[in-house]
């Protein structure tokens, strides 16, 4: 069906925004990715404000606009900047440690084409160690996006820069954007565009995203700090028309399931960190779990979990006496 | 080739203002688009919107507050040099021309601004205009004490946005302040010393206002520390030129909430004014002590003549 539709090169253009911040070893690869990724490619790097050699790699590289913001402005508001260069009716962002897959902005662009309404559209998201190297896990978005407002907002499955096309007039009409949402504010957006439109998903992986370590200090290194927020900010997010809308017991019952879901998470981080003996990071995910979800406590299944990952050391089998 | 002016009007649920700021845009300047951003307001607002032609018109369906709003008009708008302009703001005939050829004949400058009429609440001009003289060129430590900057007057070209950044929206007050500052840390500003625009007088009388306006200065006060004074170009100068700095910011702190004080014991509004009271002492018991003397040494001095 999509072969049928004439697309012609010029509908294919989309404007690739790549903030960047003192990243540039990694850059190149990101821009490359980008270039190989569609036909029609405006690349567009903000440069946030950086100290070192990114100046210099930005200026080496072809073809790309390059905008130098003097004062560092944080990644929601370099991404901004980046729309004002950009001259697509389509706009990726893409995160300057994240590769895009050959061929993929095509792809999306065709099915965001020949789907008027849609707002966005996401893809699979391959995953990669801090080397490059895939880890064979791909995370996907619900093959059946109906429901696309809700999960986001339960963060039932992510969007992510590297997977995400948007359409610029549904982004006009959501806003741009937030400061003061470091981290999440990709989120926010994506959550207020499907409250809006439809959401739509290609099933061919469309890009790789690279996997944060609790030391990489990437902005998603600690993900207690943005549990607790996101956790904060989705109050805000139900006062989106179209959850205020929604009978209460919806929203009571979604607002449970994130924070169970939060909650399992760190729970499960810190059992794994255990063994490893990153027992302070360990603790402050258990401590943030909680604060999440108190009532996870009395699930036998989390101290299964945290019991389990000390059963290989020999330390506990006794302590429970099997 | 004349630079070109995107005029953007943020507006929220007051239509029957928001001709009047369109028109007077549009009579402003010859190169003028105007950019008009609807903040998520009822269907009233964007019928009119419909019924002017030739504006563009940017919906925006989530409430944004003013400065998102207005960072997503900066996003539509298409022009070289931007202004904002309020709905219940009106801009003199001719006044953006003027000061293009400002900003044409100094191609190092950022920001041209100029004097804003004062309206009362009816929109008719009271006579009175603001500020009284126009500080032009290096106006980074001026600006830092006291913004003296009506927003509707200024007209700033949009390259300095790629280098400072688009306005702060999680500032709900003084975003406008905190963006000229940032320009004017690197740029030379103009003025011309002309009324521009009509800018409709805050409306003490409001309850709205009396509650925010200690909140505001608080605001402020956090800006002033935590963002301006670490921005590079103060970070780097002398201690002495900062703590100057300082002293005038927080003497034009203290003497705004001290009169906000005074106000609100006549009004009797004791809530506020152990709110006000809490903020006075956090800035400093010493500063606002010496600051009340002279305050009524002033009224004595004024009394006895």
């Amino acid at each position: 069906m999509l072969q049928s539709l004439p697309v012609s090169e010029d509908m294919l253009k989309v404007s690739v925004i790549i903030p960047t911040h003192e990243r540039p070893h990694l850059l190149r690869r990101a821009v490359e990715s980008a270039r190989a990724a569609g036909t029609n490619v405006e690349i567009i790097v903000v440069d946030d404000a950086s100290t070192d050699a990114t100046e210099e790699v930005c200026r080496s590289l072809k073809e790309i606009k390059y905008v130098r913001l003097e004062r560092n402005q944080g990644v929601a508001a370099a991404r901004n900047i980046g729309l004002l260069f950009s001259t697509a009716e389509f706009v990726c962002f893409l995160d300057d440690d994240d590769q895009r897959l050959r061929g993929s902005l095509d792809r999306q662009l065709k099915a965001l084409i020949s789907n008027q309404d849609a707002g966005f559209v996401c893809g699979p998201v391959l995953y990669a160690d801090q080397s490059g190297n895939l880890t064979g896990e791909t995370m996907s978005p619900p093959s059946d996006p109906t429901n696309a407002f809700w999960d986001l907002l339960e963060w039932n499955f992510f969007a992510l820069p590297v997977s995400v096309i948007i359409r610029k007039t549904s982004l006009l009409r959501a806003g741009l954007f937030k400061g003061g949402l470091d981290r999440i504010d990709d989120w926010d957006l994506y959550v207020r565009l499907a409250a809006l439109f439809p959401v739509i998903t290609v099933d061919e992986p469309v890009g790789i995203y690279r996997l944060a370590t609790p030391f990489s200090g990437q902005g998603s290194s600690d993900l207690a700090a943005n549990f607790l927020k996101a956790s904060k900010h989705q109050k805000v997010l139900f006062h989106i028309l179209k959850a205020r809308s929604a009978p209460r017991s919806k929203v009571r019952a979604s607002r449970r399931r994130t924070l169970n879901r939060f909650a399992d998470v760190l729970f499960q981080k810190a059992a794994t960190s255990l063994p490893d003996g990153h027992y302070s990071s360990a603790c402050a995910n258990f401590v943030s779990g909680l604060r999440l979800s108190p009532q996870r406590l009395i699930r036998p299944s989390i101290y299964r979990t945290l019991l389990n990952s000390y059963v290989p050391n020999g330390k506990l089998r006794i302590a429970i006496g099997k | 080739m004349m630079l070109s002016v995107s005029v953007i009007i943020a507006t929220r649920n007051r239509p029957h203002l928001l001709v009047r700021a369109v028109e007077s845009a549009w009579a402003a300047g010859t190169n003028v688009e105007v950019v008009v951003v609807d903040d998520a307001s009822l269907e009233q607002t964007a019928h009119v919107c419909r019924a002017l032609r030739n504006i563009t018109y940017v919906r925006a369906d989530h409430h944004q507050g003013l400065a998102g709003a207005r960072n997503l008009g900066i996003i539509a708008s298409s022009g070289d040099c931007i202004s904002f302009l309020d709905d219940d703001d009106v801009r003199l005939p001719g006044s953006l021309d003027l000061q293009v050829q400002a900003l044409e004949s100094a191609p190092t400058a950022g920001l041209v601004y100029g004097q804003a009429l004062i309206a009362n609440q009816q929109g008719l001009p009271t006579g009175r205009f603001y500020p009284a003289n126009c500080p032009q060129g290096d106006i980074f430590w001026k600006l830092l004490e006291w913004n003296f900057i009506p927003c509707p007057t200024t007209l700033f070209r949009k390259s300095c946005l790629y280098r400072v950044g688009l306005l702060n929206d999680t500032l709900t007050a003084a975003e406008d302040w905190d963006l000229w500052i940032r320009i004017a840390e690197l740029y030379e500003i103009l003025a011309v010393e002309q009324p521009v625009a009509m800018w409709r007088e805050p409306t003490p009388t409001s309850n709205q206002y009396t509650s925010r306006c200690g909140e505001i200065l608080q605001l402020c006060a956090t800006l002033f520390e935590e963002r301006w004074l670490r921005l590079p170009r103060a970070r780097t100068a002398e201690s002495s030129k900062l703590q100057n700095a300082r002293r005038l910011f927080n003497d034009r702190i203290t003497d705004q909430l001290i009169w906000q004080l005074l106000r609100e014991l006549r009004e009797g509004r004791m809530l506020y004014v152990a709110k006000t009271l809490s903020i006075l002492a956090r800035l400093g018991p010493l500063r606002t002590s010496t600051r009340m003397l002279r305050y009524s040494r002033l009224r004595l001095l004024a009394g006895t003549s």
